[in-house]
């Protein structure tokens, strides 16, 4: 029930700043994000291949990340994302509002920082 | 060897994410990144799965279920599909060749549907284009037969004709002398073989009819000039141009078929030549027709012979020499020669280099139909443009209106590369289809074109629809398809989703797409105006020469040609003789009212010219001598022909071979010599006579005639009486009260009752020999006309489609124009100067390209000059008006606009 809430309501405001976030320091490929977002979140935020792919076109459609093949000796070619000047920009928005955001949910609420 | 997480197949995956996906029709490249990238994640899943122990179904069906269990992939992948990227392309390869050939077909399936929903406009695009292409087309194979195919013969390319010319003596063309020709012959490094030959007509007899046939005297080395090995027999070998061993001669294929019915008996056989006994050893190959002689019988060549200038020379040169070279190599011999030989050249100087013209066989043969072909090819190109112009502006004019559809298709995934060749395909399938009509088109005009009068044409026989002509054709229409389908596919390959799907039903071309119709409107505009003012010049020449007066009168007018063999008719006095009765008995022919004889008729090829010397007016050293038009005529022929005597009087019998020598001159020669007296009774003679009798006096002036063409420029022209200047060959020309053919057979019978081996030939009544003389004008004009009418129907629908789309794009505005109080002449003037902007700025664009362009007709302008002002201002006018007219009926619409409801929509 939880899990569905938060599938729902919180990854559509939040999913961009997630994978925003985790390409800022170094590109990943896909597999890897939706890996990362499990593990971080101990299993609470789940992206599939139905969600996270359009997201990610979406993201590089509007020029925030930008994908590339690397091939890799021995291996199958795979899409690297990393993070654009534009998406910096756009992340470190996104970021503040959340931030103002989640502060004020939690004024309101009395929810404590976790 | 597999481990046990490796049981998975990335192909598998592939497949499965390519079903879910097949909704969204991805261009190839796209849809092949889009399942590499799912593919990879899918596999490390399932292995990730299978790691911590999932067995190999169960994981599999976790990660179809997490790759769409909702199925909602493919409608969040809809508007977010990756356009194609540089590294993108890169994927393309054989694996996607198949799907390029599937895409191709949906593209034409598509095509064809676009093209059955709007017949209307297909039809007209075709039709444009099939006349487009099918004209081009059939100029080429004009253009293909008579000057580009390589003439019939082994290397044709090193085929040269060559001979002197003397501007400074009105003489472009020089033959040489026997000597002269054998010296260079000897001299020259720059051929393999050179040959001298001269034309010449024989009246064969001795099977069935005597009938005339063209034939040439050769050098021996003739034919291995032109590398054909006989097709039967043998050709000459030497010693046969001696005068005891010289009764041979080869013989066409032609011929053969018509006298010997092909029959290979033929050689060996003795045919009589003008009365002498030949024996045929040699049929040549159908083709070989050069000069269009069919028979050939041995020139002697003698060194010594240095007063007849009447041999023609053909060589081949060796291979790698240029013709620049070859000519070089002969000024070299001609100059050596002329020096070493101060008894036959007195005049030669060491810096006098000769004048010698050396010209391709293939040029040589293609004439004067040059030029009016390559102006006619240019023409149809021009044309073509113009009507790629105006599919280009009827499609782009329809992509607005197909916007929407534009719009859905990006939506739904296409590419932007993807409708850029969609509607390339559509345009490539209507440049087929009109390809193909325009091909009919072009069969049935060879076709005419074949039956056109033989001898005006050179080459005819080898136009035709041959491969060179048909690739021609697909690479036309490949260039047509691009220029007027590349700007609607580039346009449209740059759509603007939000502002079409939401301008939705509304059509209406976008500033940059406007911009481009105007620009194909003003280029229209101006190629028309270049194509209007030459044919308008073209025209106007014509109409010229048609009011020449050519110095005689056609109209029932019959000419034949005669000549009594030689040594049967040893002497002038026996020729004279045999004339003499054939004269008298054809004026006896009821329904002739004059006969007369001459040497060479008007119209006729060949122009006999001789150097005179006039009394009072003779050439101090170093100026130019008198060259004039020779013709020895009997006393009716001046009332045969129907050129009146100005002047004095006509030849009568009185001017007797023996007495007092007279001539006739024109008026041209008249008014030079004596413009403020009388020419009456001066002396004329000619140049280098020494005879005590040399002195001829004029006794009467005629108006210059037109010989070799009606726009020939005016020569000094001399007539002398025949019976004291006999020649064998003669016209005969006959004037009738009635139809002149219908006399042919009544002369025909009355010379075989003088000499039944003497054949009347090349009968023809002079108004053909007129409208001959025109034809090639005729039909040049013709082209070009009907080239320039279309050109500016074209530019007429062009402004009209546009103006009208401009109209149709402004109703709103129009509609509140009027509303604010606007009257109808404000908006009629709105509309009409937008208009005259295009028209206007492509007329004055097309008069500069005019002016430019109008210099390579001037070989073709006969009275006129190609700056001629009236026919630039007519052209001018005509665009104009036309241009107005078509801007006039959309400029109503704009009047008629019910501001409510415009307003209110």
């Amino acid at each position: 029930m939880v899990q569905a809430m938060l599938d729902r309501e919180l990854k559509k405001g939040s999913a961009e700043l997630l994978i925003l976030s985790l390409v800022e320091h170094e590109p990943r490929h896909g597999y890897e994000l939706s890996k990362l977002i499990d593990s971080r979140s101990n299993g609470a935020i789940r992206f599939h291949v139905a969600s996270l792919y359009p997201l990610l076109y979406r993201l590089e459609k509007r020029g925030w990340i930008e994908g590339r093949w690397v091939e890799k000796a021995g291996q199958r070619r795979r899409r690297y994302y990393r993070l654009t000047a534009e998406g910096r920009r756009v992340l470190a928005a996104q970021r503040r509002n959340w931030r103002q955001f989640v502060e004020a949910i939690a004024r309101i609420t009395g929810v404590q920082h976790a | 060897m597999r481990d046990a997480t490796s049981d998975s197949d990335p192909r598998d995956w592939r497949a499965e994410i390519a079903a879910r996906l097949a909704s969204l029709r991805l261009a190839p490249e796209e849809e092949a990144d889009l399942a590499d990238e799912l593919a990879q994640h899918l596999d490390d899943r399932f292995r990730e799965l299978r790691v911590r122990g999932t067995g190999g179904p169960e994981a599999r069906r976790i990660v179809l279920e997490e790759l769409d269990g909702e199925g909602v992939l493919a409608s969040r992948l809809q508007d977010v599909v990756r356009r194609g990227t540089p590294a993108a392309a890169a994927v393309v390869g054989t694996e996607a060749r198949g799907s390029l050939i599937a895409q191709l077909r949906q593209d034409l399936r598509y095509a064809m549907r676009a093209m059955r929903r709007s017949p209307g406009f297909a039809a007209i695009v075709v039709l444009t284009l099939a006349l487009g292409i099918g004209a081009a087309t059939t100029i080429f194979s004009v253009v293909n037969g008579v000057l580009l195919r390589p003439l019939p013969y082994r290397d044709a390319d090193q085929l040269v004709v060559f001979f002197g010319t003397s501007p400074e003596k009105q003489l472009p063309e020089v033959d040489f002398p026997a000597g002269l020709f054998v010296a260079i012959r000897d001299k020259s490094r720059a051929f393999t073989h050179m040959a001298a030959f001269e034309p010449a007509g024989f009246t064969v007899t001795g099977n069935g009819d005597p009938v005339r046939i063209d034939a040439a005297t050769v050098s021996l080395d003739f034919f291995r000039v032109f590398g054909t090995p006989p097709l039967l027999g043998r050709t000459f070998v030497a010693g046969e141009d001696t005068p005891d061993n010289n009764r041979v001669s080869v013989i066409g294929y032609g011929l053969w078929q018509r006298m010997f019915g092909g029959d290979s008996s033929a050689i060996g056989r003795v045919i009589r030549l003008n009365g002498n006994p030949s024996t045929i050893v040699g049929v040549m190959p159908p083709g070989f027709v050069p000069d269009r002689a069919e028979l050939w019988v041995p020139l002697r060549l003698d060194p010594t012979v240095f007063n007849c200038w009447c041999l023609d020379m053909v060589g081949r040169m060796k291979p790698g020499i240029t013709a620049e070279a070859a000519k070089r190599d002969l000024v070299a011999a001609v100059d050596a020669f002329a020096l070493s030989r101060r008894d036959v050249f007195p005049e030669s100087k060491p810096d006098d280099h000769a004048k010698i013209i050396v010209m391709p066989l293939v040029k040589r043969i293609a004439g004067d139909t040059r030029t009016p072909l390559l102006v006619l090819i240019s023409a149809v190109g021009v044309l073509l443009l113009i009507a790629c112009a105006n599919i280009a502006n009827l499609l782009l004019a329809r992509a607005a209106v197909r916007n929407r559809e534009m719009a859905v298709r990006c939506c739904l995934g296409a590419s932007p590369r993807r409708i850029a060749a969609q509607l390339l395909t559509e345009s490539a399938m209507l440049a087929g289809a009109g390809a193909a009509v325009g091909l009919l088109f072009a069969v049935l005009a060879v076709k005419l074109i074949r039956r056109l009068p033989e001898g005006q044409i050179p080459r005819l026989e080898e136009v035709r629809l041959d491969p060179i002509v048909l690739l021609f054709a697909v690479g036309v229409t490949a260039i047509c398809a691009l220029m007027f389908g590349l700007a609607p596919a580039l346009r449209a390959a740059r759509v603007d989703l939000q502002t079409n799907l939401k301008d939705g039903v509304r059509a209406s071309a976008s500033g940059g797409a406007r911009r481009l119709s105007d620009a194909f409107v003003v280029v229209q505009f101006a190629l028309s105006l270049v194509l209007l003012a030459g044919s308008g010049l073209l025209l106007k020449s014509f109409q010229r020469l048609l009011s020449v007066d050519p110095g005689f009168r056609a109209a029932n007018v019959l000419v034949a040609r005669l000549q009594p063999p030689y040594p049967r008719y040893g002497d002038t006095r026996m020729v004279r003789s045999f004339y003499d009765r054939v004269v008298e008995r054809v004026a006896a022919i009821p329904g002739v009212r004059a006969v007369g004889l001459t040497t060479r008729a008007p119209l006729t090829r060949g122009n006999p010219q001789e150097n005179v010397v006039v009394e009072g007016h003779e050439p101090k050293p170093g100026e130019p001598v008198v060259v004039s038009n020779i013709r020895n005529i009997t006393p009716g022929y001046f009332e045969a022909i129907g050129t009146s005597v100005l002047k004095g009087r006509p030849f009568n019998a009185s001017d007797e071979p023996d007495g007092p020598r007279v001539a006739v001159v024109d008026e041209t020669f008249a008014r030079r010599y004596w413009p403020n007296s009388e020419a009456l009774g001066k002396r004329i003679m000619a140049q280098g006579d020494t005879s005590a009798n040399r002195w001829i006096t004029i006794v009467g002036v005629v108006p210059n005639v037109r010989h070799a063409s009606l726009g020939e420029e005016l020569n000094l022209q001399v007539y002398e009486p025949y019976a004291q200047r006999t020649s064998w060959a003669m016209y005969l020309i006959v004037r009738s009260t009635r139809e002149p053919r219908s006399l042919v057979s009544a002369i025909r019978s009355q010379v075989t009752a003088v000499d039944p081996e003497i054949p009347l030939y090349d009968v023809r009544t002079m108004e053909e020999a007129v409208s001959r003389s025109l034809l090639t004008r005729r039909l040049t004009n013709g082209l070009l006309t009907a080239f320039a009418t279309a050109a500016f129907v074209l530019a007429a629908i062009g402004i009209y489609g546009v103006i009208s789309i401009g109209v149709a794009g402004r109703t709103r505005e129009f509609g509140v124009r009027i509303a604010l109080g606007a009257k109808p002449a404000n908006l009629l003037q709105l509309v009409l100067r937008q208009g005259a902007f295009l028209a206007g700025a492509g007329i004055v664009i097309g008069l500069l390209g005019a002016t430019w362009v109008v210099r390579f007709l001037r070989s073709l302008v006969f009275g006129v000059s190609v700056f001629d002002v009236p026919t630039f201002v007519a052209a001018t006018a005509v665009l104009a008006l036309v241009a107005i007219g078509a801007c006039l009926i959309p400029a109503r619409r704009a009047t008629r606009v019910a501001p409510a409801v415009v307003l209110r929509e």
